[in-house]
Protein backbone atom coordinates (compact mmCIF):
# COMPACT_ATOMS: atom_id res chain seq x y z
CA UNK A 1 0.00 0.00 0.00
CA UNK A 2 1.38 3.52 -0.09
CA UNK A 3 2.54 4.72 2.63
CA UNK A 4 0.61 8.13 2.84
CA UNK A 5 -2.13 6.39 3.25
CA UNK A 6 -1.52 5.33 6.78
CA UNK A 7 -0.47 8.80 7.67
CA UNK A 8 -3.11 10.16 6.66
CA UNK A 9 -5.83 8.11 8.53
CA UNK A 10 -3.42 8.61 11.54
CA UNK A 11 -4.56 12.20 11.31
CA UNK A 12 -7.83 11.86 11.14
CA UNK A 13 -7.63 9.88 14.30
CA UNK A 14 -5.64 12.55 16.07
CA UNK A 15 -8.28 14.93 15.38
CA UNK A 16 -10.68 12.74 16.03
CA UNK A 17 -9.41 12.15 19.52
CA UNK A 18 -8.56 15.78 19.94
CA UNK A 19 -12.30 16.92 19.22
CA UNK A 20 -13.26 14.07 21.78
CA UNK A 21 -11.16 15.88 24.33
CA UNK A 22 -12.24 19.37 23.46
CA UNK A 23 -16.02 18.10 23.49
CA UNK A 24 -15.28 17.15 26.95
CA UNK A 25 -13.94 20.55 28.11
CA UNK A 26 -17.04 22.00 26.33
CA UNK A 27 -19.24 19.93 28.28
CA UNK A 28 -17.57 20.56 31.61
CA UNK A 29 -17.87 24.42 31.34
CA UNK A 30 -20.25 24.94 33.93
CA UNK A 31 -18.73 22.19 36.54
CA UNK A 32 -17.37 23.48 39.84
CA UNK A 33 -13.63 22.71 39.87
CA UNK A 34 -13.21 21.58 36.44
CA UNK A 35 -9.73 21.27 35.08
CA UNK A 36 -9.70 22.05 30.87
CA UNK A 37 -7.45 19.50 29.94
CA UNK A 38 -4.36 20.41 26.88
CA UNK A 39 -3.47 17.81 24.51
CA UNK A 40 -0.07 17.46 22.96
CA UNK A 41 0.46 16.02 19.47
CA UNK A 42 3.66 13.91 18.43
CA UNK A 43 4.59 12.54 15.36
CA UNK A 44 5.62 8.93 14.58
CA UNK A 45 9.57 7.67 14.39
CA UNK A 46 11.36 8.94 11.86
CA UNK A 47 11.75 6.66 9.10
CA UNK A 48 14.72 6.55 6.56
CA UNK A 49 13.72 6.37 3.16
CA UNK A 50 15.93 4.68 0.29
CA UNK A 51 16.20 4.60 -3.59
CA UNK A 52 16.61 2.29 -5.71
CA UNK A 53 19.59 2.88 -7.68
CA UNK A 54 20.71 0.44 -10.89
CA UNK A 55 24.36 0.78 -11.24
CA UNK A 56 26.26 -1.14 -14.27
CA UNK A 57 29.27 -3.30 -13.00
CA UNK A 58 32.37 -2.35 -16.09
CA UNK A 59 32.90 -6.30 -16.23
CA UNK A 60 32.70 -6.52 -19.90
CA UNK A 61 28.93 -7.88 -20.14
CA UNK A 62 27.46 -4.70 -18.71
CA UNK A 63 25.55 -6.35 -15.77
CA UNK A 64 23.90 -4.32 -13.28
CA UNK A 65 23.93 -4.04 -9.84
CA UNK A 66 21.28 -2.78 -7.65
CA UNK A 67 22.27 -0.32 -4.55
CA UNK A 68 20.46 1.83 -2.41
CA UNK A 69 20.74 5.68 -2.41
CA UNK A 70 19.67 7.61 0.78
CA UNK A 71 16.65 9.63 -0.08
CA UNK A 72 16.09 11.30 3.42
CA UNK A 73 13.68 10.69 6.85
CA UNK A 74 10.07 10.66 6.78
CA UNK A 75 7.51 10.58 9.76
CA UNK A 76 4.60 7.98 9.17
CA UNK A 77 2.21 9.70 11.65
CA UNK A 78 0.95 11.07 14.41
CA UNK A 79 -0.94 10.81 17.38
CA UNK A 80 -1.90 12.00 20.70
CA UNK A 81 0.80 11.83 23.45
CA UNK A 82 -0.33 13.60 26.67
CA UNK A 83 -3.69 15.32 27.74
CA UNK A 84 -2.79 17.23 30.75
CA UNK A 85 -5.22 18.68 32.70
CA UNK A 86 -4.46 22.97 33.40
CA UNK A 87 -4.63 24.14 36.35
CA UNK A 88 -4.87 27.43 36.60
CA UNK A 89 -7.42 29.34 39.07
CA UNK A 90 -10.91 29.59 37.98
CA UNK A 91 -13.29 32.26 38.43
CA UNK A 92 -15.05 32.60 41.86
CA UNK A 93 -19.07 32.37 42.26
CA UNK A 94 -20.52 33.40 45.22
CA UNK A 95 -23.52 30.86 46.38
CA UNK A 96 -25.40 30.69 49.44
CA UNK A 97 -24.60 27.23 50.64
CA UNK A 98 -22.34 27.44 54.46
CA UNK A 99 -21.14 24.18 52.85
CA UNK A 100 -19.69 24.93 49.88
CA UNK A 101 -15.98 26.24 49.64
CA UNK A 102 -13.18 27.89 47.03
CA UNK A 103 -9.73 27.23 47.07
CA UNK A 104 -8.56 30.91 45.77
CA UNK A 105 -4.54 31.70 45.20
CA UNK A 106 -2.34 33.75 43.38
CA UNK A 107 -0.11 33.22 40.96
CA UNK A 108 1.42 29.89 42.50
CA UNK A 109 5.37 29.85 42.51
CA UNK A 110 7.71 27.81 40.28
CA UNK A 111 8.69 24.65 41.79
CA UNK A 112 12.61 24.94 41.73
CA UNK A 113 12.99 20.95 41.09
CA UNK A 114 10.44 20.87 38.92
CA UNK A 115 10.54 23.68 37.23
CA UNK A 116 6.87 24.08 36.63
CA UNK A 117 4.55 25.78 38.88
CA UNK A 118 2.41 23.78 41.48
CA UNK A 119 -1.53 23.41 42.20
CA UNK A 120 -3.19 22.97 45.43
CA UNK A 121 -6.28 20.50 46.08
CA UNK A 122 -8.84 19.42 48.90
CA UNK A 123 -8.22 16.40 50.30
CA UNK A 124 -11.01 13.39 50.34
CA UNK A 125 -11.76 9.67 51.25
CA UNK A 126 -14.11 7.11 49.98
CA UNK A 127 -15.51 4.34 52.26
CA UNK A 128 -12.19 2.13 51.73
CA UNK A 129 -10.22 4.60 52.82
CA UNK A 130 -8.61 5.48 49.49
CA UNK A 131 -7.23 9.05 49.16
CA UNK A 132 -8.17 11.25 46.41
CA UNK A 133 -8.02 15.23 45.58
CA UNK A 134 -10.47 17.61 43.89
CA UNK A 135 -10.89 21.26 43.49
CA UNK A 136 -14.48 20.58 43.70
CA UNK A 137 -16.02 22.59 46.73
CA UNK A 138 -19.54 21.51 46.15
CA UNK A 139 -19.80 19.90 49.96
CA UNK A 140 -22.74 19.15 51.53
CA UNK A 141 -23.67 17.48 55.13
CA UNK A 142 -24.27 13.55 54.91
CA UNK A 143 -26.75 11.59 57.61
CA UNK A 144 -24.11 11.54 59.89
CA UNK A 145 -22.47 15.01 59.98
CA UNK A 146 -19.61 14.37 57.89
CA UNK A 147 -18.56 16.75 55.46
CA UNK A 148 -18.84 15.37 52.10
CA UNK A 149 -18.21 15.53 47.64
CA UNK A 150 -21.55 15.51 46.07
CA UNK A 151 -20.00 11.92 45.28
CA UNK A 152 -19.87 10.92 48.69
CA UNK A 153 -16.38 11.20 49.33
CA UNK A 154 -15.15 12.57 52.66
CA UNK A 155 -13.51 15.55 52.60
CA UNK A 156 -10.42 14.69 55.58
CA UNK A 157 -8.81 17.79 57.70
CA UNK A 158 -4.98 18.62 58.06
CA UNK A 159 -4.52 14.78 60.24
CA UNK A 160 -6.32 12.76 57.34
CA UNK A 161 -9.32 12.39 59.27
CA UNK A 162 -13.34 12.74 58.56
CA UNK A 163 -14.54 15.81 59.48
CA UNK A 164 -17.57 15.50 61.07
CA UNK A 165 -20.12 18.51 62.13
CA UNK A 166 -23.57 19.11 63.98
CA UNK A 167 -24.97 20.82 60.99
CA UNK A 168 -24.38 23.62 58.75
CA UNK A 169 -23.90 26.47 60.94
CA UNK A 170 -20.45 26.64 60.90
CA UNK A 171 -17.86 29.16 59.45
CA UNK A 172 -14.60 28.44 58.29
CA UNK A 173 -11.95 31.23 58.04
CA UNK A 174 -9.49 32.40 55.05
CA UNK A 175 -6.98 30.06 56.56
CA UNK A 176 -9.24 26.67 56.93
CA UNK A 177 -9.73 26.41 60.55
CA UNK A 178 -13.34 25.50 61.09
CA UNK A 179 -15.10 26.91 63.99
CA UNK A 180 -18.72 25.72 64.93
CA UNK A 181 -20.52 27.50 67.83
CA UNK A 182 -17.06 29.35 68.21
CA UNK A 183 -15.06 25.88 69.05
CA UNK A 184 -12.54 24.95 66.43
CA UNK A 185 -13.23 21.73 64.81
CA UNK A 186 -10.69 20.76 62.75
CA UNK A 187 -8.86 22.79 59.56
CA UNK A 188 -9.94 21.81 56.14
CA UNK A 189 -6.65 19.69 54.75
CA UNK A 190 -5.30 20.72 51.76
CA UNK A 191 -2.61 19.27 49.86
CA UNK A 192 0.02 20.31 47.24
CA UNK A 193 1.32 19.09 44.16
CA UNK A 194 4.75 20.51 42.84
CA UNK A 195 4.49 19.00 39.47
CA UNK A 196 0.73 18.50 39.05
CA UNK A 197 0.85 17.37 35.46
CA UNK A 198 3.05 14.32 36.14
CA UNK A 199 1.49 13.26 39.50
CA UNK A 200 -1.92 13.14 39.39
CA UNK A 201 -4.59 11.50 36.89
CA UNK A 202 -8.29 12.54 36.50
CA UNK A 203 -10.18 10.13 37.36
CA UNK A 204 -14.02 11.71 36.99
CA UNK A 205 -16.45 12.70 39.21
CA UNK A 206 -14.07 15.69 40.06
CA UNK A 207 -11.37 13.25 41.55
CA UNK A 208 -7.52 13.40 40.91
CA UNK A 209 -5.77 10.00 41.93
CA UNK A 210 -1.98 10.01 42.79
CA UNK A 211 0.21 7.32 43.23
CA UNK A 212 2.52 9.07 46.10
CA UNK A 213 0.73 10.84 48.37
CA UNK A 214 1.06 14.84 47.91
CA UNK A 215 2.23 16.95 50.59
CA UNK A 216 1.08 19.33 53.22
CA UNK A 217 0.34 22.89 51.70
CA UNK A 218 0.13 24.54 55.27
CA UNK A 219 3.90 23.19 55.33
CA UNK A 220 4.79 24.81 52.14
CA UNK A 221 6.50 28.24 52.43
CA UNK A 222 6.18 29.99 49.47
CA UNK A 223 2.66 28.85 48.72
CA UNK A 224 0.09 31.81 49.69
CA UNK A 225 -3.94 30.44 49.81
CA UNK A 226 -7.23 31.17 51.09
CA UNK A 227 -10.57 29.28 51.30
CA UNK A 228 -13.83 31.25 51.13
CA UNK A 229 -16.95 29.82 52.74
CA UNK A 230 -19.80 30.55 50.63
CA UNK A 231 -18.02 30.85 47.16
CA UNK A 232 -17.22 28.18 44.32
CA UNK A 233 -14.30 27.57 41.76
CA UNK A 234 -15.52 27.77 38.39
CA UNK A 235 -14.61 25.59 35.51
CA UNK A 236 -11.05 27.16 33.82
CA UNK A 237 -12.48 26.04 30.11
CA UNK A 238 -12.89 28.88 27.92
CA UNK A 239 -15.89 28.36 26.16
CA UNK A 240 -14.47 31.14 23.08
CA UNK A 241 -11.23 29.14 22.86
CA UNK A 242 -12.62 25.60 22.66
CA UNK A 243 -15.16 26.44 20.35
CA UNK A 244 -12.25 27.81 17.66
CA UNK A 245 -10.21 24.90 18.68
CA UNK A 246 -13.02 22.94 17.59
CA UNK A 247 -13.41 24.36 14.45
CA UNK A 248 -10.09 24.10 13.47
CA UNK A 249 -9.49 20.72 14.49
CA UNK A 250 -12.49 19.92 12.05
CA UNK A 251 -11.04 21.67 8.90
CA UNK A 252 -7.64 19.73 9.63
CA UNK A 253 -9.98 16.40 9.77
CA UNK A 254 -11.21 16.91 6.84
CA UNK A 255 -8.01 17.99 4.97
CA UNK A 256 -6.59 14.77 6.18
CA UNK A 257 -9.98 13.05 4.89
CA UNK A 258 -9.31 14.92 1.21
CA UNK A 259 -5.47 13.65 1.11
CA UNK A 260 -7.28 10.23 2.02
CA UNK A 261 -9.39 10.38 -1.54
CA UNK A 262 -6.66 11.71 -3.23
CA UNK A 263 -4.66 8.28 -2.83
CA UNK A 264 -7.82 6.57 -3.24
CA UNK A 265 -7.43 8.29 -7.02
CA UNK A 266 -4.11 7.19 -7.38
CA UNK A 267 -4.93 3.39 -6.06
CA UNK A 268 -7.68 3.77 -8.28
CA UNK A 269 -5.38 4.37 -11.33
CA UNK A 270 -3.37 1.48 -10.16
CA UNK A 271 -5.98 -1.23 -9.47
CA UNK A 272 -7.87 -0.13 -12.78
CA UNK A 273 -5.69 1.29 -15.53
CA UNK A 274 -2.21 -0.06 -15.46
CA UNK A 275 -2.29 -2.61 -18.17
CA UNK A 276 -6.03 -1.83 -19.35
CA UNK A 277 -6.20 -3.36 -22.65
CA UNK A 278 -8.92 -1.24 -25.12
CA UNK B 1 -16.82 10.40 16.81
CA UNK B 2 -19.10 8.43 18.50
CA UNK B 3 -17.44 9.29 22.20
CA UNK B 4 -18.25 13.02 21.19
CA UNK B 5 -21.37 12.45 20.54
CA UNK B 6 -22.30 10.20 23.85
CA UNK B 7 -20.29 12.87 25.81
CA UNK B 8 -23.14 15.81 24.34
CA UNK B 9 -25.67 14.51 24.43
CA UNK B 10 -24.90 12.75 27.86
CA UNK B 11 -24.58 16.72 29.20
CA UNK B 12 -27.70 17.55 26.92
CA UNK B 13 -29.85 14.85 29.32
CA UNK B 14 -28.21 16.73 32.61
CA UNK B 15 -28.64 20.14 31.21
CA UNK B 16 -32.52 19.60 30.88
CA UNK B 17 -32.66 18.15 34.76
CA UNK B 18 -30.99 22.18 35.42
CA UNK B 19 -33.30 23.71 33.40
CA UNK B 20 -36.04 21.83 35.45
CA UNK B 21 -34.93 23.01 39.06
CA UNK B 22 -34.32 26.58 37.37
CA UNK B 23 -37.89 26.81 36.19
CA UNK B 24 -39.31 25.07 39.47
CA UNK B 25 -38.06 27.79 41.29
CA UNK B 26 -39.35 30.72 39.09
CA UNK B 27 -42.54 28.81 39.21
CA UNK B 28 -42.50 29.24 43.23
CA UNK B 29 -41.40 32.84 43.37
CA UNK B 30 -44.33 33.99 45.29
CA UNK B 31 -44.47 30.99 47.44
CA UNK B 32 -44.61 31.45 51.28
CA UNK B 33 -41.62 30.04 52.68
CA UNK B 34 -40.47 28.13 49.69
CA UNK B 35 -36.33 27.31 49.61
CA UNK B 36 -34.95 27.39 46.09
CA UNK B 37 -32.81 24.91 44.86
CA UNK B 38 -29.34 24.86 43.46
CA UNK B 39 -27.83 21.93 40.72
CA UNK B 40 -24.67 21.39 40.41
CA UNK B 41 -22.93 19.47 37.85
CA UNK B 42 -19.38 17.32 38.13
CA UNK B 43 -17.93 15.36 35.34
CA UNK B 44 -18.12 12.07 34.66
CA UNK B 45 -15.82 8.93 34.51
CA UNK B 46 -12.78 9.38 32.89
CA UNK B 47 -11.58 6.07 31.12
CA UNK B 48 -7.74 5.57 30.21
CA UNK B 49 -6.91 4.99 26.37
CA UNK B 50 -3.14 3.14 26.19
CA UNK B 51 -2.91 4.70 22.97
CA UNK B 52 1.50 4.08 22.79
CA UNK B 53 1.38 0.88 25.09
CA UNK B 54 5.32 0.35 24.49
CA UNK B 55 6.52 2.82 27.07
CA UNK B 56 10.21 2.31 25.75
CA UNK B 57 9.20 4.59 22.13
CA UNK B 58 8.13 7.37 25.33
CA UNK B 59 11.61 8.20 26.52
CA UNK B 60 11.87 11.25 28.20
CA UNK B 61 7.66 11.87 29.30
CA UNK B 62 7.56 13.10 32.55
CA UNK B 63 3.80 12.63 32.77
CA UNK B 64 1.74 9.22 33.49
CA UNK B 65 1.18 7.36 30.21
CA UNK B 66 -1.79 6.66 28.47
CA UNK B 67 -4.69 9.30 27.90
CA UNK B 68 -7.42 10.04 30.32
CA UNK B 69 -10.85 10.96 28.37
CA UNK B 70 -14.05 12.20 29.49
CA UNK B 71 -17.48 11.64 29.22
CA UNK B 72 -19.27 14.97 29.58
CA UNK B 73 -20.90 15.91 32.44
CA UNK B 74 -23.81 14.72 35.09
CA UNK B 75 -25.47 16.76 37.60
CA UNK B 76 -23.69 15.96 41.13
CA UNK B 77 -26.15 17.03 43.78
CA UNK B 78 -29.31 19.15 43.70
CA UNK B 79 -29.36 21.17 47.18
CA UNK B 80 -32.25 23.35 48.87
CA UNK B 81 -30.93 26.41 49.72
CA UNK B 82 -31.87 27.40 53.48
CA UNK B 83 -31.45 31.25 53.09
CA UNK B 84 -34.08 33.19 55.32
CA UNK B 85 -36.53 34.86 52.78
CA UNK B 86 -37.17 38.39 53.39
CA UNK B 87 -40.76 38.68 55.63
CA UNK B 88 -43.98 40.10 54.22
CA UNK B 89 -46.17 42.34 56.88
CA UNK B 90 -50.07 40.98 56.35
CA UNK B 91 -51.05 42.28 59.93
CA UNK B 92 -53.12 38.93 60.33
CA UNK B 93 -53.22 37.63 63.65
CA UNK B 94 -52.89 33.97 62.05
CA UNK B 95 -49.89 34.36 59.96
CA UNK B 96 -46.75 33.57 61.40
CA UNK B 97 -42.92 33.82 59.84
CA UNK B 98 -39.81 32.12 61.07
CA UNK B 99 -36.99 35.06 61.30
CA UNK B 100 -34.27 31.91 61.95
CA UNK B 101 -32.90 29.55 59.42
CA UNK B 102 -33.82 25.46 59.81
CA UNK B 103 -36.87 25.79 61.82
CA UNK B 104 -39.80 24.16 61.19
CA UNK B 105 -43.48 24.00 62.01
CA UNK B 106 -44.80 20.30 62.40
CA UNK B 107 -47.28 19.80 60.57
CA UNK B 108 -49.72 16.60 60.80
CA UNK B 109 -51.27 14.77 57.90
CA UNK B 110 -53.09 11.47 57.54
CA UNK B 111 -55.03 11.98 60.50
CA UNK B 112 -51.91 13.28 62.48
CA UNK B 113 -50.18 9.73 61.93
CA UNK B 114 -47.55 11.55 59.58
CA UNK B 115 -45.97 14.42 60.74
CA UNK B 116 -44.67 16.42 58.21
CA UNK B 117 -42.65 19.80 58.20
CA UNK B 118 -43.42 23.58 57.03
CA UNK B 119 -42.04 26.80 56.62
CA UNK B 120 -45.25 28.23 55.58
CA UNK B 121 -46.94 30.02 58.53
CA UNK B 122 -50.49 31.26 57.19
CA UNK B 123 -52.82 29.20 59.79
CA UNK B 124 -56.64 29.15 59.84
CA UNK B 125 -59.30 27.86 62.29
CA UNK B 126 -61.34 25.05 61.73
CA UNK B 127 -64.55 25.39 63.69
CA UNK B 128 -65.69 21.92 64.70
CA UNK B 129 -68.89 22.96 66.87
CA UNK B 130 -68.14 24.86 69.73
CA UNK B 131 -64.20 24.05 69.38
CA UNK B 132 -61.48 25.67 66.47
CA UNK B 133 -59.09 23.50 65.22
CA UNK B 134 -55.46 25.04 63.88
CA UNK B 135 -54.70 24.15 60.32
CA UNK B 136 -52.98 25.19 57.08
CA UNK B 137 -54.71 26.21 54.33
CA UNK B 138 -54.66 22.54 53.03
CA UNK B 139 -56.97 21.41 56.36
CA UNK B 140 -53.69 19.45 57.90
CA UNK B 141 -53.43 20.12 61.86
CA UNK B 142 -50.77 22.59 62.95
CA UNK B 143 -49.26 20.48 65.89
CA UNK B 144 -47.83 22.10 69.51
CA UNK B 145 -44.63 20.34 70.84
CA UNK B 146 -45.80 17.08 71.59
CA UNK B 147 -47.24 16.60 68.84
CA UNK B 148 -51.19 16.71 69.49
CA UNK B 149 -53.82 19.16 67.54
CA UNK B 150 -54.27 22.21 68.68
CA UNK B 151 -57.79 22.88 69.64
CA UNK B 152 -59.06 25.63 71.28
CA UNK B 153 -62.48 25.78 72.88
CA UNK B 154 -65.08 28.69 72.65
CA UNK B 155 -65.19 31.57 70.90
CA UNK B 156 -62.03 33.41 70.60
CA UNK B 157 -61.93 36.98 71.01
CA UNK B 158 -57.61 37.47 70.10
CA UNK B 159 -54.80 35.09 69.29
CA UNK B 160 -51.51 36.31 70.21
CA UNK B 161 -48.03 33.70 69.38
CA UNK B 162 -44.99 35.14 70.84
CA UNK B 163 -41.76 35.77 69.50
CA UNK B 164 -40.85 32.38 71.20
CA UNK B 165 -43.80 29.97 69.52
CA UNK B 166 -45.93 30.26 72.45
CA UNK B 167 -49.61 31.04 71.30
CA UNK B 168 -51.71 32.36 73.32
CA UNK B 169 -55.86 32.02 72.86
CA UNK B 170 -57.89 34.69 74.90
CA UNK B 171 -61.48 34.27 74.59
CA UNK B 172 -65.01 36.42 75.19
CA UNK B 173 -65.37 35.55 78.56
CA UNK B 174 -62.09 36.33 79.63
CA UNK B 175 -60.50 32.83 79.66
CA UNK B 176 -57.14 31.87 78.13
CA UNK B 177 -55.52 28.78 76.76
CA UNK B 178 -51.81 28.45 75.72
CA UNK B 179 -50.19 25.87 73.47
CA UNK B 180 -46.56 25.93 72.48
CA UNK B 181 -46.02 25.25 69.18
CA UNK B 182 -44.26 22.64 67.49
CA UNK B 183 -40.95 24.32 66.35
CA UNK B 184 -38.14 21.72 65.06
CA UNK B 185 -34.39 22.92 64.39
CA UNK B 186 -33.04 20.73 61.09
CA UNK B 187 -29.58 20.01 61.40
CA UNK B 188 -29.31 18.12 58.21
CA UNK B 189 -31.31 20.15 55.96
CA UNK B 190 -30.59 18.18 52.46
CA UNK B 191 -31.89 15.58 54.12
CA UNK B 192 -35.50 16.92 53.87
CA UNK B 193 -37.09 16.17 50.86
CA UNK B 194 -39.72 18.50 49.02
CA UNK B 195 -43.14 17.16 49.26
CA UNK B 196 -45.52 19.14 47.64
CA UNK B 197 -48.21 21.66 49.19
CA UNK B 198 -45.02 23.35 51.30
CA UNK B 199 -44.34 20.22 53.21
CA UNK B 200 -41.31 18.78 53.74
CA UNK B 201 -40.26 15.40 54.73
CA UNK B 202 -37.60 12.64 55.36
CA UNK B 203 -36.92 9.95 52.83
CA UNK B 204 -38.82 6.81 53.26
CA UNK B 205 -35.30 4.93 53.35
CA UNK B 206 -33.60 6.93 55.24
CA UNK B 207 -33.37 3.76 58.17
CA UNK B 208 -31.66 1.67 56.04
CA UNK B 209 -29.04 4.55 55.14
CA UNK B 210 -27.82 3.83 58.85
CA UNK B 211 -29.55 7.48 59.66
CA UNK B 212 -31.58 8.32 62.80
CA UNK B 213 -33.82 10.60 62.55
CA UNK B 214 -32.50 12.53 65.58
CA UNK B 215 -29.28 12.76 63.67
CA UNK B 216 -31.23 14.86 61.18
CA UNK B 217 -33.45 16.76 63.02
CA UNK B 218 -34.25 18.19 66.73
CA UNK B 219 -38.13 18.83 68.58
CA UNK B 220 -37.05 22.12 70.56
CA UNK B 221 -38.73 21.07 73.78
CA UNK B 222 -38.33 22.71 77.35
CA UNK B 223 -34.89 24.93 77.30
CA UNK B 224 -34.43 24.70 73.91
CA UNK B 225 -37.17 26.80 72.87
CA UNK B 226 -35.49 29.50 73.59
CA UNK B 227 -33.85 29.14 70.04
CA UNK B 228 -37.07 29.37 68.33
CA UNK B 229 -37.35 33.10 66.63
CA UNK B 230 -40.69 34.27 65.15
CA UNK B 231 -42.86 37.05 63.96
CA UNK B 232 -46.91 37.30 64.59
CA UNK B 233 -48.31 39.07 61.37
CA UNK B 234 -46.04 38.24 58.77
CA UNK B 235 -45.13 35.68 56.05
CA UNK B 236 -42.21 34.72 54.66
CA UNK B 237 -41.77 35.06 51.06
CA UNK B 238 -39.38 32.74 49.36
CA UNK B 239 -35.94 32.88 49.19
CA UNK B 240 -36.18 33.04 45.13
CA UNK B 241 -33.93 35.56 43.30
CA UNK B 242 -35.82 36.01 39.86
CA UNK B 243 -32.56 37.76 38.49
CA UNK B 244 -29.89 34.87 39.13
CA UNK B 245 -32.64 32.06 38.02
CA UNK B 246 -32.81 33.85 35.05
CA UNK B 247 -29.15 34.50 34.43
CA UNK B 248 -28.51 30.30 35.50
CA UNK B 249 -31.29 29.86 32.83
CA UNK B 250 -29.24 31.60 30.03
CA UNK B 251 -26.02 30.00 30.90
CA UNK B 252 -27.87 26.64 30.73
CA UNK B 253 -29.19 27.50 27.31
CA UNK B 254 -26.25 28.28 25.90
CA UNK B 255 -23.94 25.28 27.55
CA UNK B 256 -27.18 23.15 25.61
CA UNK B 257 -26.49 25.08 22.67
CA UNK B 258 -22.56 24.03 22.70
CA UNK B 259 -23.16 20.56 23.17
CA UNK B 260 -25.74 20.08 20.23
CA UNK B 261 -22.88 22.09 18.02
CA UNK B 262 -20.58 19.40 19.24
CA UNK B 263 -23.31 16.93 18.37
CA UNK B 264 -23.70 18.27 14.59
CA UNK B 265 -19.50 18.49 14.34
CA UNK B 266 -19.54 14.66 14.95
CA UNK B 267 -22.15 13.87 12.87
CA UNK B 268 -20.46 16.06 10.21
CA UNK B 269 -17.00 14.74 10.93
CA UNK B 270 -18.25 11.00 10.34
CA UNK B 271 -20.44 12.08 7.24
CA UNK B 272 -16.92 13.52 5.60
CA UNK B 273 -15.52 9.72 6.71
CA UNK B 274 -18.68 8.13 4.64
CA UNK B 275 -17.86 10.14 1.91
CA UNK B 276 -14.39 9.23 1.32
CA UNK B 277 -15.28 6.77 -1.21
Amino acid sequence: MLKGFYTAASGMLTQQRRTEMLTNNMANANTPGYKADQSSLRSFPEMLLNRMVSETIPNGNGKNMPSFAQVGSLNTGVYIQETNPLFKQGDIKQTDLKTDLALVHSEMPIDEQTGVAGALFFTVQNGNGDVRYTRNGNFTLDGEGYLTTSGGYYVLDENNERIQLDNDQFTVSDNGVILQDAAQVAQIGIAYSNDPAGQLVKEGDGLFSADAELTNAYDEDDVFFTIKQGYIESSNVDAAQTMTEMLSVYRSFEANQKVLQAYDQSLNKTVNEVGKIG
Amino acid sequence: MNRTMMAASNTLGQLQKQIDVISNNMANVETTGFKRGEASFTDLLAQQLNNQPNQAAEVGRLTPLGIRQGNGAKIGQIQNVQSQGSLKTTNRDLDVAFTKENLYFMIGVEEGNVIRLSRDGAFYLSPNGNENMLVTADGHTVLDENGNDIVIEGDIKEIQISDEGVLKAIKTDGGEQTFNLGVVSVQKPQFLEKLGDNLYGLPDNYDGLGVTADDVLTELTGASRTDISMKQGALESSNVDLSKEMTDLITAQRMYQFQSRSITMADQMLGLVNSIR
